[in-house]
């Protein structure tokens, strides 16, 4: 897990190696530095058009980090964690608009790959992805709060909609229906609003009492084991249960 | 050997060598990199995204376009001219014919040495955006300046060795010089997007295709 690992420019070096493919050595070598992702970039924009936002800036500091390798120093790395993380929300809306397609968010998150080789992960991204790998989603909801979750919207459905049910497990269903784990900690109508919704229509649908968070967290922490882990959970659901779609809440 | 018969002959030779075989090395390196480690590529690999991504930026089909319309339009103006011009050149199809005894299509005279100097001109306004946009200047490295030095050299020398100014012989010299050096360090600086640019532009494109988002 991220938290256990320190500065180590060994295993920098190591991610550096495990990260280089050709897509990304071919973009850091073709970038002609032509500033044209500058107005793309909603940091840029929010800056006060602050030149060194601009998305081929930040693109170089990744550029800069494959070819120190384990010449890094705490200083750099701190640096450089500022910039996959603070500055860039790996939109892609500059590779959008980069007469080359350059992806610079795919750049930023192998930046970010290699912060998670050395441990520097912000603080509340590491607790989500413990919380995936603890109990499942990351909200730190046990699967008995989610079922009696369930079971509490169902009954409110009902109220409203007599024959209306949240069904939970339900083997062969057409549609596997995922959430955010906010919703049922936070918002659990969202819930109850939906199931009215597949009742309405007739939809042959489930949801599951394991594999149910479809947010994954990891990946914007750019810890790739993880961020399969996570994805993996929904797949074995829906895998286990057989339906034939997996519906995702917006 | 002469200065002039080495730049005519091995010089030559090797300049086209090493940018022609730098470039089959680079897209070889590439299918052997990515075919291990991008498996993404392959897994949803889309001629038709890859094509329309090609054609959406190779002509000013796109928003950056609109968005930045005298910039596109003299990146555009400038490498076609960088392109066009020394293959059409009526000098250099007869060299071609001296050697080879092939000829094809030359520019007119004029149009070619119009051509000569709107593609200086271009290059001028690149390096001065470079010189006065802060957002430009940020990413500028020595680099930059040199590489656009080297493409815009032998449009200049060969400019004066056709108006015959200075001493031709020497300007001669230099333009074939800087001719060749060019041809050399496309494969192994930016200068690659001659080739690389249509991977790229292909990747993006079908990445973005398979989410039904063009990328233009």
């Amino acid at each position: 897990m991220a938290e256990e690992t320190a500065f180590d420019p060994k295993k920098f070096k190591e991610a550096v190696e495990e990260k280089t493919n050709a897509r990304l050595k071919m973009w850091l070598e073709i970038c002609a530095h032509c500033g044209l992702c500058a107005d793309t970039c909603h940091f840029y924009l929010a800056n006060d058009k602050d030149p060194k936002m601009i998305p081929a800036v930040k693109g170089k500091r990744v550029l800069e980090a494959f070819k120190k390798k384990d010449k890094i120093d705490e200083e750099f790395l701190e640096d450089f964690y500022w910039t996959v993380y603070g500055d860039c929300t790996m939109c892609r809306r500059c590779t959008m608009f980069c007469p080359f397609g350059i992806d610079i968010a795919t750049i930023t998150s192998t930046g970010r790959g290699l912060c998670v080789s050395q441990g520097k992960v912000p603080e509340n991204l590491v607790k989500t992805i413990e919380s995936y790998y603890k109990h499942g989603n990351q909200m730190e909801v046990s699967e008995e709060d989610w079922i009696d979750t369930l079971q509490w919207m169902e009954e409110e459905l009902q109220e409203e909609l007599p024959g209306a049910t949240i069904p939970i497990d339900k083997k062969g269903a057409n549609l596997l229906y995922t959430v955010n784990a906010r919703e049922p900690k936070f918002y659990p109508m969202d819930i109850s609003q939906a199931a009215m919704v597949f009742y309405l229509a007739g939809e042959d649908w489930t949801m599951s009492s394991k594999g149910w968070d479809d947010t994954n967290l990891a990946m914007f922490a750019g810890d790739l084991k993880a961020a399969s882990y996570i994805s993996q959970l929904v797949r074995d659901a829906a895998e286990e249960l057989e339906v034939k779609r997996v519906a995702i809440t917006e | 050997m002469s200065l002039y018969e080495l730049l005519r002959g091995p010089l030559l030779w090797l300049a086209f060598g090493v940018f022609i075989g730098g470039m089959i090395v680079r897209v070889v390196l590439f299918f052997q990199l990515s075919t291990k480690k991008d498996k993404p590529i392959y897994r949803f690999f889309s001629w038709k995204w890859l094509w329309l991504s090609i054609f959406h930026w190779i002509v000013p089909l796109n928003e950056t376009a609109k968005k930045n319309p005298i910039t596109t339009a003299v990146g555009f103006i400038f490498h076609f001219c960088l392109l066009v011009t020394p293959l059409f050149l009526l000098a250099h199809g007869v060299l071609w014919y001296e050697s080879w005894e092939i000829s094809w299509w030359s520019l007119p005279e004029t149009v070619a040495d119009y051509m000569t100097l709107i593609t200086i001109g271009c290059g001028i306004f690149l390096a001065l955006r470079r010189i006065l946009l802060p957002y430009v200047r940020v990413v500028t490295t020595t680099a930059d300046y040199v590489l656009l030095g080297v493409t815009l050299a032998p449009f200049v020398t060969g400019y004066l060795a056709y108006h015959q100014y200075f001493d031709y012989y020497t300007v001669l010299i230099l333009h074939m010089f800087f001719g060749e050096l060019m041809l050399v360090v496309i494969p192994f600086t930016k200068l690659s997007h001659f080739i690389m640019f249509f991977f790229s532009r292909a990747v993006t494109g079908m990445e973005f295709g398979r989410r039904r988002a063009p990328s233009w």
